[in-house]
């Protein structure tokens, strides 16, 4: 029981972790649109992910966004 | 009992980190183990964060976690996205690491080990964390406005408009002097010279996976990405091997600007797609990678520090560049410490996708910290170094002569003995041609990680790659600010030239593109092309002038703070921004004094092109140079002029604001915040991945 638990736990650390990475590589970037668009219920046309993908790296890359 | 011992770690973290640095600063021995660095900068540091930081949040911001912020009141998804606070820290401190907290100590380190490690360690905890969090703060309270737009809000009109020069004029002496660490890096290295070429099809390959094959797919993408860069590295020492392909990649300092220029042009102007956004992901990787490795490193092999705590160079007689322990050894650290670069970063998206005030701390307090930490660790790998080897790598050839017997000589003379075949042995060890004269920072440094990295893996036999390895981490990490500010700095001079003509502002419309992009390059390019030619290496000019202006810029951004935080009417905790003001004015305005007007031609930009026109009027310069030498006439004096304009214009936006100051203390004026209004946050405590 005691095992289970611990396995468990290793388990949902990594996944956090797996989270975590995809969250902070840009990965899930997609995703997050996506929820937002269906909770804000907004009536505008939904990006799919290529088009999606170009307007982030627009916006992105014109302000600063790396120091010195 | 667990919240007793909770409480007691607090004074035992306090008397450690004293201890350490007791031992730091009072230690006169022959050598000092770099874990007493470690201890010192880990304690100082979460006492820093758990004290002071906690001491801001609480007396003068007073973060409130009811109050919705933009991310939730605005959030589309797009521009303003709840994040995760540890995804959200990770993103900032990628964004705020550059290469300067590893450049600036190894530096720095000229002044020996002390100076540079008591500023990087006290300078982050009082002046640049608090510069980070406070603007971050702002920022949040103003629905993610930039540095510029709360300027003119809160200061003035005029105030907004110099925030917006000085950032493009800053910008253009940054890129130009990272540009010159990295021809510095790579001159006559046909090893490092192929890896980094190698990055650029790399790159292009990335970028059409993750435009037409895999949309977003950023994780694998950079997987093979770093994958094929780390091959790269490996390749590197066939093509070092190869007489025909190394004299292919054999370049000089010149030819090396001009490459670098055309890269930076055609990162500007190619769909940001395909060339930019690749190269950055696969740098954010190899960068964390490094970084944490370096650290890693450094607590495994604890490696003996053999530069002396103090020099004999604090006097400004040192060859890395000119200039007394006061106020350079500031001015060269810059960003390790505090750079007004971050309060950009500060007030850009990271304000926009904060989920709770509390968050602020952390973020913008804390991933300053980690910066420095990575300062502190980068001195440790130059002074890792024995002091001789140390100053044979970095000082230029018109100081300790180009030849080997000459230089070691020299180095030897100020009591740091070095020999020839010392120097070879490492050069060979390293797979260079030679290490003498490599000025700009990037090779010591990647000598002292390489040393470092080899202890841990791979012993001698892997010091090359290891070298290697470094050089190319170092060089990615600066190309992707050069690619990235290019393209920013276009967009800036797109802005300011709209103003003009309209056309121009179009940021789709091809001619302006090319026009903006080519203007950039060419600006920042000058700089460039003016530290290869210096018979100084550049570095010794430009450095301190890239210092001088990236500190000018926090001080803008503290100025702004304090003026909101008067108008706040925290008056009472109002030497929390203004003491490290105080500071930054007093050593930028004497920097910015002793590099105009030193009367030592080594120093004072104006001596310097004072001296050199008496050698043409006394016709002591052959007439093949005198081209060449009225040309550094006239680098000398530009640089004179550069240092004096942004001196300027900080110091009317400073008396702008000290009349707004005087009008809120002395009631002549009301206080006006322009704060956005309260609104209650509809989420839970803890809800939404807290």
């Amino acid at each position: 029981m005691a095992g289970a638990s611990l396995i468990e736990r290793v388990w949902e650390t990594l996944a956090r972790v797996w989270f975590g990475i995809r969250e902070w590589c840009g990965d899930a970037a997609y995703e997050r649109y996506l929820q937002a668009h269906t909770r804000n219920a907004c009536g505008g046309t939904k990006l799919n992910r290529e088009e999606f993908y170009l307007q982030q790296l627009q916006k992105r890359y014109s302000r600063v966004s790396r120091c010195c | 009992m667990k919240r007793l011992g909770a409480i007691a770690i607090w004074p035992l973290l306090a008397i450690g980190g004293a201890l350490a640095l007791g031992k730091i600063a009072l230690f006169r021995g022959e050598i000092i183990n770099a874990t007493w660095f470690v201890i010192a900068a880990v304690c100082c540091f979460l006492v820093a964060y758990r004290l002071y930081s906690a001491f801001i949040s609480a007396k003068l911001l007073a973060l409130d976690d009811t109050r919705a912020t933009p991310a939730e009141r605005l959030d589309d998804g797009r521009d303003f996205v709840p994040t995760n606070k540890w995804v959200l820290f990770g993103h900032h401190f990628a964004a705020i690491a550059g290469p300067g907290p590893l450049v600036g100590p190894t530096l720095a380190a000229q002044f020996g080990y002390l100076p540079g490690t008591l500023w990087l360690i006290a300078g982050s905890a009082f002046a640049g964390c608090v510069q980070d969090f406070i603007i971050l703060f702002c920022s949040i309270r103003r629905d993610g406005k930039t540095l510029g737009e709360m300027a003119r809000d809160e200061v003035s009109k005029r105030g907004g408009f110099i925030a917006q020069i000085a950032v493009l004029a800053i910008m253009i002496i940054l890129l130009g002097v990272v540009a010159l660490v990295v021809v510095n890096a790579l001159k006559s290295s046909p090893w490092a010279t192929f890896t980094l070429a190698a990055t650029i099809p790399i790159a292009l390959v990335l970028g059409v996976y993750l435009r037409f094959l895999r949309p977003g797919r950023v994780m694998e993408a950079s997987a093979i990405g770093v994958a094929l860069v780390l091959f790269a590295v490996i390749a590197g020492q066939w093509v070092a091997d190869s007489p025909a392909w190394a004299k292919v990649f054999t370049l000089s300092g010149v030819v090396l600007a001009f490459a670098i220029m055309a890269y930076g042009f055609l990162a500007s102007a190619l769909p940001v797609w395909l060339l930019l956004a690749p190269r950055d992901y696969l740098s954010a990787f190899i960068k964390a990678g490094a970084i944490f490795s370096l650290a890693a490193g450094i607590v495994i092999v604890r490696p003996d520090v053999h530069m002396p705590a103090l020099t004999k160079f604090v006097d400004g007689t040192g060859p890395v560049f000119a200039g007394k322990i006061f106020p350079f050894c500031f001015i060269t650290i810059a960003c390790g410490a505090i750079s007004g670069f971050h309060s950009l970063i500060s007030s850009g998206t990271t304000p926009k996708m904060i989920q709770r005030e509390g968050h602020a701390r952390f973020i913008g307090y804390g991933a300053m910290l980690l910066e420095s930490f990575v300062g502190v660790m980068a001195m440790v790998a130059a002074c890792a170094m024995t002091p001789g080897v140390y100053f044979a790598i970095n000082s230029p050839p018109a100081i300790v002569g180009a030849a080997g017997d000459a230089a070691t000589a020299t180095i030897s003379s100020w009591g740091y003995p070095v020999d020839t075949a010392t120097m070879t042995n490492l050069a060979h060890a390293v797979g260079e041609q030679t290490l003498f004269n490599r000025t700009g920072g990037a090779p010591s440094l990647a000598v002292g990680m390489a040393q470092i990295f080899s202890h841990t893996i791979g012993g001698e036999r892997l010091l090359s790659i290891w070298y290697h390895f470094a050089i190319m981490f170092e060089a990615l990490f600066i190309l992707t600010v050069l690619d990235a500010g290019t393209r920013v700095g276009r967009f800036m001079v797109q802005e300011l030239a709209g103003r003009l003509w309209k056309p121009l502002g179009r940021t789709g419309w091809m001619p302006g593109i090319l026009l903006a992009s080519a203007w950039i390059v060419g600006a920042w390019g000058y700089f460039l092309y003016q530290g290869v030619v210096d018979p100084l290496g550049g570095i010794n000019s430009l450095w301190p002038l890239f210092g001088i202006a990236n500190q000018l810029l926090a001080a803008v951004a503290l100025v702004v703070a304090t003026t909101i935080l008067m108008k706040m009417g925290k008056l009472r905790w109002i030497w929390v921004t203004l003491i490290p003001t105080a500071w930054l004015v007093t050593i930028t305005m004497t920097a910015s004094w002793q590099k105009i007007f030193d009367p030592s031609p080594r120093m004072g930009f104006l001596a310097a092109a004072r001296s050199m026109t008496e050698l043409i009027a006394a016709g002591r310069v052959p007439a093949a140079k005198i081209a060449e030498t009225q040309r550094l006439i006239f680098n000398q004096r530009l640089d004179a002029v550069v240092t004096a304009v942004l001196a300027g214009m900080f110091l009317v936006l400073l008396v702008e604001a000290l009349i707004q100051w005087s009008a809120i203390l002395t009631k002549r004026r009301a206080a006006v915040l322009h704060e956005s209004p309260y609104v209650a946050t509809q989420w839970a405590a803890g809800a939404e991945g807290d």
